[in-house]
């Protein structure tokens, strides 16, 4: 009975111990030329005609010669 | 359509290594990373020229090309940039960009290579503009602001341009006007010599 115990407690403490290990995997496959990062939310802002006309203007009132 | 651009006017950089320090600060760059950095020929001679240099945000980027990962990717607006989290590191990128715009923190031992980091132009990376994961890795986004390139809004002789190529060409165009000729401090005098 005593021995049953310390096997079920080793059983148990090992468990938790090899939880620790665990590594999500996660592979990202490599294809030829093809970005597989996260998305960058500025793309969608930096197309439109706006955001451009903002940054045209800031560029004409901070950088351009007096 | 629009291509943001850097242009450095060598006849007016003064050296004073304004813009490397701005850089610096506004994307707390770690120590021994120069996003940007002042290169002067003939230093010391009179008419020694300076220009500051940084990733040039190719049309056709070297990096991209040879990134064994893909981590790059170009924004509408010629913009290139990066993904740390996919970056291994492996510094193809550095021996394949002309300006040596690629650069790695050396934060291990034996030399390791940390992950690249380079000019964003401002623009950060992958991620929520502005967010906290955001400024730790690329630094600050200011064209997310609406703002240009801090580098070249602080230029105090306005020698660094940054913007929409065409208003950057169109400046430099009237420059060059008014002097009545380019300098030939990189043109063909430089690199063939008198004699071709």
């Amino acid at each position: 009975m005593k021995a049953s115990r310390s096997i079920l407690a080793a059983c148990a403490a090992s468990l938790v111990v090899l939880a620790g290990c665990h590594e999500p995997v996660s592979v990202t496959v490599y294809e030829p030329g093809v970005y597989k990062g996260a998305a960058d939310p500025l793309l969608k802002m930096h197309a439109s005609a706006e955001h451009k006309e903002t940054l045209k203007e800031r560029f004409a009132t901070g950088q351009a010669d007096r | 359509m629009a291509r943001m651009k850097f242009l450095c006017d060598s006849e007016r950089c003064i050296e004073c290594n304004g813009c490397v320090t701005a850089c610096k600060n506004e994307h707390e760059v770690p120590w021994g990373v120069n996003r940007r950095r002042v290169v002067t020929l003939d230093d010391g001679v009179p008419g020694e020229k300076s220009i500051s240099v940084a990733c040039m945000h190719c049309t056709d980027a070297p990096c991209a090309a040879v990134c064994p990962v893909d981590c790059f990717y170009t924004t509408d607006d010629g913009i290139v940039l990066h993904d740390k989290d996919l970056c291994i590191g492996c510094g193809y990128c550095f021996y394949a960009c002309p300006f040596g715009a690629p650069q790695y923190p050396q934060k291990e031992a034996f030399g390791v290579r940390g992950k690249m980091d380079k000019c964003t132009f401002c623009a950060g990376g992958p991620g929520a503009d502005n967010s906290e994961a955001e400024r730790t890795k690329y630094g600050k986004n200011r064209i997310a602001e609406g703002k240009l390139p801090l580098c070249a809004e602080m230029c105090s002789t306005k020698a660094l341009l940054a913007g929409d190529g065409d208003q950057v060409a169109d400046i430099y165009r009237e420059r060059v006007m008014k002097r009545s000729g380019r300098p030939q401090t990189w043109g063909w005098d430089k690199a063939y010599q008198e004699d071709v």
